[in-house]
């Protein structure tokens, strides 16, 4: 109880409170505009976050995460141009009911309300099932954590990436980028190519920078080229939804909301999988399913409740185990590490007050996110119609400074361009940029654990297929990498 | 435009030759077993190991799948690519237009100049977004944050 009264305490302190609000707005424009995604307003905003005292950079970030993921329904049910991956499915009846319709308001309120409804639900099963999986969690040793690492970048390079190899490539590079710099474990300097500015390791925000949010701006550069901004004139009057709405769709909003939270837990799935597995059932089960794709109310809510309440999801194998599920989770999961909270297990002992401030922190922004979706949508349908020519050049500059206040180093602008260019490259080749950033963040904890289990064990690899826990991990890892290869041969037998 | 076997041709031998470079470049380390574990070129030496492997399993799947990788197009040659390359020329120009004219003055020509690569021309347009970007830049990040943006050479 005081842990949680402490929590309270951080949270309630007004800037803190004002940097959430900030982030969720913040958020909520970065998803509505198409080109922009989640994980470039995590990415940009990460530096500036940090100029928040403690707990408060987390809770600015955890509002552009709820935020961004609400967001990108706005322009799916405006443009039907989805500002996020995981708002595709709102686009098949948001946009129908807006246009066809003529229920702009309501698709939007449907929406709002759904993200609301999924972001709180998956928040509050994150409060009360994360410190049970912590205690399960607590027994592991370093055996069991070098499997999870492992069991961790597999399930996420063979579900995130379009190829399994190239995400194991990409996996792997991130693991040895993890490696430059001073060996925690023997002191010996590494792949520092004779400079001091790589002994503290590859600095970990200008790569994150760039490959999320500068390459994503010279992808938007050829993806809008001599492309002409959609408009859109529609009024909107009313966006609460009405009594009769909110019956009808109820009980897809629960079982949405259920879904969403499942997958989420699942580390490399999303929002995208989520909606789209939650609309395939809500068509399933609803007495309406002809409407499907005509502007049916249970599909706008199917898909948001579905995306939105994977945010608490995929919170949980983060903090209870320290495994990010896809790239804006390892981008929350630095950020707690840059402020020295170490997700796993022991934080829920050692830092107990910080991980209930989170709690409450992603609370609060689902809360926060559903006032400002009532009340500012006006404001957000204006923020759809920003020209790419004129967002591109501002978040370049933003990209530049970002990457510079944050270690006031030109050589970590010179990082983050480079790593811009690549990822660039990398993304055309099908590469998954998720994969690399989860790589470096899990690569200490997978060197550190290999190395002491070694140590546990007198030098013998047996020590990882001996021990229940860590030869399940061991297994569903090769299993996971090996999915796509068997399930080509089980449909060619 | 190019099928995606030949880039996966291109990736495969990179991938070899950094996964050789990195087991080279680790094994310059100590790597045997001793009280204090595997010694630290070890895990890396592992790591370029299993890139080798990854990259040469790239390479056996695309003599393998041919046909079906033939037919994956990756654009790397079309206007839109020329036009990304020309702002990856840009934002080189500008890193070293930071430090010769300092951070406000080289993004107050990047920012037009972008505008003007993405088919923009309206003058005001351009003079409105630029001046009104660097002003919230300064704002925000100099006045409220406190960072000192870099400034030119010449003034220091």
């Amino acid at each position: 109880m005081t842990d949680i009264l402490t929590a309270l305490q951080m949270v309630l302190v007004p800037l803190n409170l004002m940097g959430l609000v900030f982030g969720v707005l913040v958020g909520i424009a970065f998803g509505c505009m198409p080109g922009l995604s989640v994980n470039m307003g995590l990415a940009l905003l990460f530096p500036v976050a940090f100029s928040f005292h403690g707990i408060g950079g987390i809770l600015m970030l955890l509002g552009i995460y709820c935020g961004a993921i609400y967001g990108g329904s706005i322009s799916a049910i405006l443009l039907k141009t989805p500002g996020t991956p995981a708002s595709v499915a709102t686009t098949l009846d948001g946009y129908p009911m807006a246009t066809t319709l003529r229920q702009p308001g309501r698709a939007l309120g449907l929406s709002t309300m759904a993200s609301t409804f999924g972001g709180v639900f998956s928040t509050i099963c994150l409060i009360l099932l994360a410190p049970q999986l912590a205690k399960v969690a607590l027994q592991f040793s370093k055996p069991e954590y070098f499997a999870l690492a492992i069991f961790g970048l597999s399930i996420i390079t063979s579900v995130s990436s379009g190829s399994v190899i190239k995400g194991i490539m990409g996996g792997l590079l991130g693991l040895f980028l993890a490696t430059v710099g001073i060996d925690d474990m023997s002191g010996t300097i590494r792949f520092t190519l004779d400079t001091t500015y790589f002994l503290g390791g590859v600095s970990f925000i200008p790569v994150l920078i760039g490959v999320f949010a500068f390459a994503q701006v010279l992808s938007s550069v050829e993806t809008y080229y001599h492309q002409k901004a959609v408009e859109q004139s529609m009024s909107i009057d009313s966006s609460l939804p009405s009594w009769a709405d909110i019956k009808r769709v109820m009980i897809t909003l629960v079982r949405s909301s259920c879904i969403g939270t499942f997958i989420g837990c699942v580390p490399g799935t999303g929002g995208d999988i989520a909606s789209f597995v939650s609309y395939d059932q809500a068509k399933r089960w609803s007495k309406h399913s002809e409407n499907f794709g005509k502007g049916e109310p249970e599909g706008i809510v199917a898909s948001e409740a579905g995306n939105n309440s994977v945010s608490g999801g995929a919170f949980i194998p983060v903090l209870t185990l320290g495994i990010p599920g896809d790239g804006a989770t390892a981008i929350m999961m630095g950020a707690l590490m840059v402020q020295g909270l170490q997700p796993g297990p022991l934080l829920f002992v050692q830092k107990a007050p910080d991980v209930y401030a989170i709690f409450i922190g992603l609370l609060l922004a689902n809360i926060v996110m559903g006032i400002m979706g009532f009340s500012l949508i006006k404001l957000f349908v204006k923020v759809v119609s920003v020209p790419i020519h004129i967002l591109l050049p501002i978040i370049v500059m933003m990209t530049f400074v970002g990457t510079y206040s944050y270690n006031n180093s030109m050589n970590d602008v010179y990082l983050m361009v480079f790593s811009g260019f690549v990822g660039y490259f990398l993304n055309k080749l099908g590469f998954s940029m998720s994969a690399v950033i989860i790589g470096i963040i899990l690569g200490s904890m997978a060197e550190q654990n290999f190395v002491g289990s070694l140590i546990m064990s007198d030098g013998s690899f047996s020590v990882f297929f001996t021990r229940p826990l860590c030869l399940f991990f061991l297994a569903a890892a090769a299993l996971s990498l090996l999915s796509p290869f068997l399930g080509k041969l089980f449909k060619r037998a | 435009m190019k099928s995606m076997l030949h880039c996966n041709y291109l990736v495969g031998v990179l991938g070899a030759l950094l996964g050789a470079m990195i087991m080279r470049a680790a094994s310059a380390f100590p790597m045997a077993f001793t009280q204090n574990g595997p010694g630290p070129g070890f895990w890396p030496f592992s790591l370029g190991a299993a890139l080798w492997f990854a990259a040469a399993l790239l390479l056996v799947y695309s003599v393998t799948h041919k046909a079906e990788l033939k037919e994956q197009e990756v654009s790397l040659t079309t206007a839109a690519n020329k036009r990304v390359y020309i702002l990856m020329a840009m934002v080189v120009v500008f890193c070293v237009l930071i430090n010769l004219l300092g951070f406000y003055a080289a993004g107050l020509l990047l920012i037009p100049a972008i505008m003007v690569l993405m088919d923009y021309k309206n003058k005001i347009g351009l003079a409105v977004t630029a001046v009104g970007t660097m002003l919230f830049i300064f704002v925000v990040f100099a006045l409220i944050l406190g960072t000192k943006l870099p400034e030119s050479i010449f003034l220091g």
